[in-house]
């Protein structure tokens, strides 16, 4: 009998960790730059970004289950291991402890949001073609209110914070990273590749105001 | 100059017992440690408002910071009593059973599940077997030795694990020490042997992938281990072992 099949505890552990980066990760990273393209107007955005994606062949086969499915085996299975968490963050004010613990906080505040954010958008849309046909109207019209923008931003930068800190942990639990300067040193990285997305995003998100 | 040395104890009759805290006053003296101040205040148990009270349990033995069997929680973070020095300490000095482990009495705490996860791992090297395996001294290189040498220091106190938020009753999670000496014996040229069986152990639940990255461990380990690229260079051997048990061995 084939021992690592044996542990499955092990084979979900890093299926886990390995949905975070893909699908996930890289989705996130492509919706951030396809969105940052609302800079160009409602035309732009609406007729060549959004209706190309939604005029690809099989668009629901891998809406499912390249991106909803994983995402929801993700999500289900941190909130499953959350619970084993007992963070003393004044105790051991450490960055690295800070964002142990926010990664696990920031996975649920980015469940919540998505189900406002999927449900306000995709969801909405399959009984209301108007906000597919005009999806630069509708999220102008949303993020138009203050309340909405700050949920919005607080959303990508809690997404973002989740994919960047989960890399560099990934590094370390793949064995990428070995050495404390190696795992430093990647971190920076990961530091850096967090601020370019963060302004990719925001860029998005102002590209939207009126 | 100092007068007094100021202590606040968390105590504990027994371990179903709720716990209490009791304050205490010693004369100064220089160059004490902590567990010098405890064995004083054993001579002489009596609190601050005067009274006299049962002496405090605690475990020491070496007093040069090599059994590990002082470790306790000083001014919150867990480190040896032994090496705490009170001219750098902070008063009152407040101590505490090391966290996360069964309270036996006052700071003496159950330090079992540590023994437990050591068994789990088979942190030890077979010598014997039904043939001799020990031909010749293993040869390793001195990079190699004093890589390893580093993990060889651990001296079982638990302060890692006392320190990790993944460790704790809440879960199975066998914390940094037992996995660094997993680190250790796959080094070694008769410990390999086992290196296979080492990793399938950490592989199942309460195991490497239990740890969640805080690192707390690497900052409290009075041996300074390096703990963190333990766990890495087992994240590797293990992401290795998966392949070789899902494709075959290369």
């Amino acid at each position: 009998m084939n021992a690592s099949l044996d542990h499955i505890h092990f084979l979900l552990r890093r299926l886990h960790s390995l949905f975070g980066l893909i699908p996930i990760g890289a989705f996130l990273t492509f919706h951030l730059w396809e969105n940052s393209q609302s800079r160009f107007g409602a035309d732009h955005y609406n007729l060549e970004v959004v209706s190309a994606l939604q005029e690809m062949n099989y668009l629901p086969f891998i809406e499912l289950f390249v991106i909803a499915l994983p995402l929801l085996l993700h999500a289900a299975y941190g909130l499953a291991i959350s619970g084993q968490m007992r963070a003393e963050l004044s105790r051991y004010p450490y960055a690295r402890n800070r964002f142990y613990w926010l990664q696990r906080i920031s996975g649920i505040g980015i469940l919540a949001f998505l189900l406002f954010h999927v449900g306000t958008t995709r969801i909405q849309g399959l009984w209301q073609p108007a906000v597919r046909d005009d999806l630069y109207g509708h999220m102008q019209t949303l993020l138009t209110d203050p309340l909405v923008f700050g949920l919005y931003t607080l959303g990508l930068l809690l997404s973002v914070f989740h994919l960047v800190n989960g890399l560099s942990t990934m590094a370390i639990v793949w064995g990428l990273t070995t050495s404390a300067q190696a795992q430093r040193l990647f971190g920076y990285l990961c530091i850096g590749l967090g601020l370019l997305l963060g302004a990719i995003g925001i860029h998005g998100l102002l590209g939207f105001l009126p | 100059m100092k007068e007094w040395i100021h202590l606040r104890i968390r105590r504990q009759d027994g371990p179903e017992t709720p716990p209490y805290w009791q304050t205490f006053r010693l004369p100064y003296a220089p160059d004490q440690n902590v567990v010098s101040v405890l064995m004083c205040l054993r001579e002489n148990p009596m609190t601050t408002d005067g009274r006299q009270v049962e002496p405090v349990a605690w475990d020491h033995n070496c007093m040069e910071e090599v059994c590990g069997s002082c470790a306790m929680s000083i001014n919150g973070v867990p480190r040896p009593s032994c090496s705490a020095l009170i001219d750098d300490l902070e008063q009152p000095i407040v101590l505490e059973p090391l966290p996360k482990f069964p309270v036996v009495r006052d700071l003496l705490v159950d330090r079992a599940r540590m023994d437990a996860g050591l068994r789990r791992v088979k942190a030890w090297i077979e010598i014997d077997g039904i043939w001799d395996i020990h031909e010749g001294a293993p040869r390793i290189s001195p990079a190699e030795w004093s890589a390893s040498y580093l993990y060889s220091r651990c001296m079982s106190c638990g302060c890692c694990m006392a320190a990790c938020p993944q460790f704790g009753p809440q879960s199975d999670f066998i914390g940094p020490a037992p996995l660094a000496q997993v680190r250790l014996m796959n080094a070694h040229p008769t410990g390999r042997y086992d290196k296979t069986e080492r990793l399938h152990r950490i592989m199942a639940s309460g195991g490497l992938s239990d740890c969640g990255n805080a690192q707390n461990c690497v900052r409290v380990c009075p041996k300074e281990i390096p703990l963190t690229t333990a766990i890495g260079e087992l994240g590797r051997q293990t992401t290795l072992q998966s392949l070789k048990d899902l494709f075959g061995q290369g």
